[in-house]
């Protein structure tokens, strides 16, 4: 099999227009949740959401588009053999919010493809692509089946590409379900009492290893495992002992032909919903017994960005492996009994070379991704 | 890249039916058959009638092709894979359950039908029903790729990453949309040399069944048919 590597990435979130710009800030304990400004919350729960901010919207077109040119624009020129995955949930969202209003809006304009197609445009790419649909897991589903195209020969490059909005169509869905909370998220604290949304994008430009050496890519870090598992258990919530995310870092863990005792610290999905991060909670306890690893969730900082979330996290753990640390889960300052001196409001620096990235989303689906210090040219 | 087809199952304009019967097999734009629990399912399954169209659509060709391969009974959960393709996904769904929201609207959305705006909810009422525990989620590639789903779900196979998929297309565009609608599933099991239990798919580079290339999904319906079996 061949090996994978990690070797350019760009992010943006609603705390800054670069992954540099952002890393910082989350280092710092920083968050981006605030009031909404394109689009009225009267009678929400919340008014509060991390947004990217001054995303223009161009007249007859959806935020995304201004979203994507602004995350594709900090990529080098990739490879135009890359195949090509896109993650999203709901895509241009927004558009479909106009046409309900009496826009005129084509169905066409309103489907996923639209994303990979545009992604292939912009970025000069033979293949045409495909958006992978896994709920909030999807982009972390989109790059370990990136790893297994590269690992299997299949091909030598594969650009993945994440993206989603804040939008009222999910900010209402959320809000039926009470699954907002009224204040910033707290993931893993005690006190946790729903999500916040987020919006944003990344773009992670994967290689063989082999041909990122021939060409001299760098090294950012290595896709070593990844996995999926549905946990068939409901729609909306998780199995509470977390087999689905069990059984998706097992394969991730096998696949990289690594014990779990490898595993030096994790980025959660932890979105602040006290079914999902208990589940978590459940899961790592079962994966890793009594040995405490240091985890973080991002979601307090930057929002819950579904489809994009597992992509924006990858990227950052890009930057977690490189310097040793994780950032601080904001908003957790009473952490979970379950999860006391693993997870807080404050950088954890770690020791190791090995990062777990996971995600869990609607219809039970549960990615995992096992990354490894680059470091290497 | 190769596979065994060991089950299919379609729900189309042209019909409805199994790979082991002789049920007609049409894709189109006409009327989808009107189908009920009853059709579907030995035992009371009243979560299928509550369930939004797109999702029924899918779960209904899913039970059909589980049966087919006579997986659809079982104790333990297994690892089984879910890949499906769609261009239109839950978009019904999407303006049905925002519907509320135009202007006019009581601005009541129903917490249920949001669970079924991602177009993947559908493989995790199938996960669900019948004990699924492998990946799954669905590709929206546009029409230029009608065998995405049955190319993803033998690389899913040849990397080890399953030993048993589902593999197909789900569609139900929206009142208005130029399209047609249905839907079909294949199981597909790794392929032992030699063996009898059913067509073989391979990818060699394009999709062949036992031998022959297929170029649409009626040339792949006609070759891995095996009627009688059913």
């Amino acid at each position: 099999m061949k090996q994978v590597v990690i070797s350019a990435v760009a992010a943006v979130t609603g705390l800054g227009n670069t992954l540099e710009q952002s890393w910082g800030r989350l280092l710092a304990g920083e968050s981006a949740i605030a009031s909404v400004r394109h689009f009225a919350c009267d009678g929400y729960p919340t008014d509060r959401a991390a947004c990217v901010p001054d995303l223009e919207r161009p007249p007859g077109q959806s935020r995304l588009e201004p979203l994507l040119e602004r995350l594709l624009a900090q990529l080098p020129a990739v490879p135009g053999d890359c195949r090509l995955l896109t993650a999203s949930t709901k895509g241009p969202i927004d558009l479909l919010e106009d046409r309900l209003r009496g826009a005129v809006v084509d169905h066409a304009a309103l489907l996923l493809e639209t994303l990979p197609r545009q992604v292939a445009a912009r970025c000069g790419l033979v293949d045409p692509g495909v958006n992978i649909g896994a709920a909030c897991a999807s982009a972390t589903i989109a790059l370990g089946r990136a790893g297994g195209l590269i690992a299997a020969g299949r091909c030598s490059a594969v650009l993945v590409v994440c993206a989603d909005l804040v939008s009222e169509f999910v900010f209402s869905g959320f809000s039926a379900l009470q699954g907002l909370s009224a204040e910033p998220c707290r993931p893993f604290d005690a006190r946790r009492c729903g999500l916040s949304l987020g919006e944003g994008g990344a773009a992670l430009l994967l290689l063989d290893a082999a041909r990122a050496r021939r060409e001299g890519w760098p090294v950012l870090a290595r896709l070593l495992g990844w996995g999926a598992a549905n946990d068939a258990n409901h729609i909306t919530a998780p199995a509470r002992d977390g087999c689905g995310l069990v059984g998706a870092v097992e394969q991730a863990l096998a696949r990289a032909g690594l014990a779990a005792d490898a595993v030096a610290a994790i980025s959660a999905h932890g979105t602040g919903t006290l079914y999902n991060d208990a589940m978590e909670m459940a899961a790592f306890e079962r994966l890793f017994s009594e040995r405490p690893v240091p985890f973080n969730s991002l979601k307090g900082a930057l929002g819950h960005s579904l489809g994009a979330a597992g992509g924006i996290e990858a990227a950052v753990a890009c930057r977690c492996l490189e310097q040793g640390v994780l950032p601080p889960t904001a908003g957790c300052e009473q952490p979970d009994p379950a999860a006391r001196g693993m997870v807080g409001a404050f950088p954890q620096p770690f020791a190791g070379e090995v990062l777990l990235s996971s995600n869990s989303g609607f219809g039970g689906i549960n990615g995992a991704l096992l990354l490894g210090r680059g470091g290497e040219r | 890249m190769k596979a065994l087809v060991l089950g299919l199952g379609w729900v189309t304009p042209g019909g409805w039916g199994r790979g082991g019967g002789d049920a007609g097999f049409g894709l189109g734009h006409g009327e989808l058959p009107a189908l009920t629990r009853r059709d579907l399912f030995a035992d009371p399954f009243p979560r299928f009638g509550r369930l939004d169209a797109f999702s029924r659509l899918g779960l209904a060709a899913v039970a059909l092709a589980l049966g087919d391969a006579g997986l659809d009974n079982w104790d333990a959960k297994r690892p089984i894979g879910l890949v499906a393709a769609s261009r239109f996904g839950c978009l019904a769904t999407d303006l049905d359950f925002f519907g509320p929201m135009a202007p006019g609207g009581d601005r009541l959305v129903s917490p249920n039908l949001f669970a079924y705006t991602v177009p993947n909810t559908v493989l995790g009422e199938a996960a669900i029903r019948f004990g699924l525990t492998g990946p799954g989620y669905v590709l929206s590639a546009g029409g230029a790729a009608p065998f995405a789903p049955l190319e993803t779900a033998l690389e899913i196979l040849a990397a080890g990453e399953a030993e048993t998929i589902l593999a197909g297309c789900c569609d139900l565009p929206p009142a208005g949309a130029p399209a047609g609608a249905g839907a079909i599933f294949l199981v597909l099991g790794t392929a032992a040399e030699g063996s009898k239990a059913g067509a073989q798919l391979r990818l060699a580079p394009q999709l062949q069944v036992d031998g022959r290339p297929v170029a649409d999904w009626p040339q792949l319906v006609a070759a891995c048919r095996r009627p009688g079996r059913g």
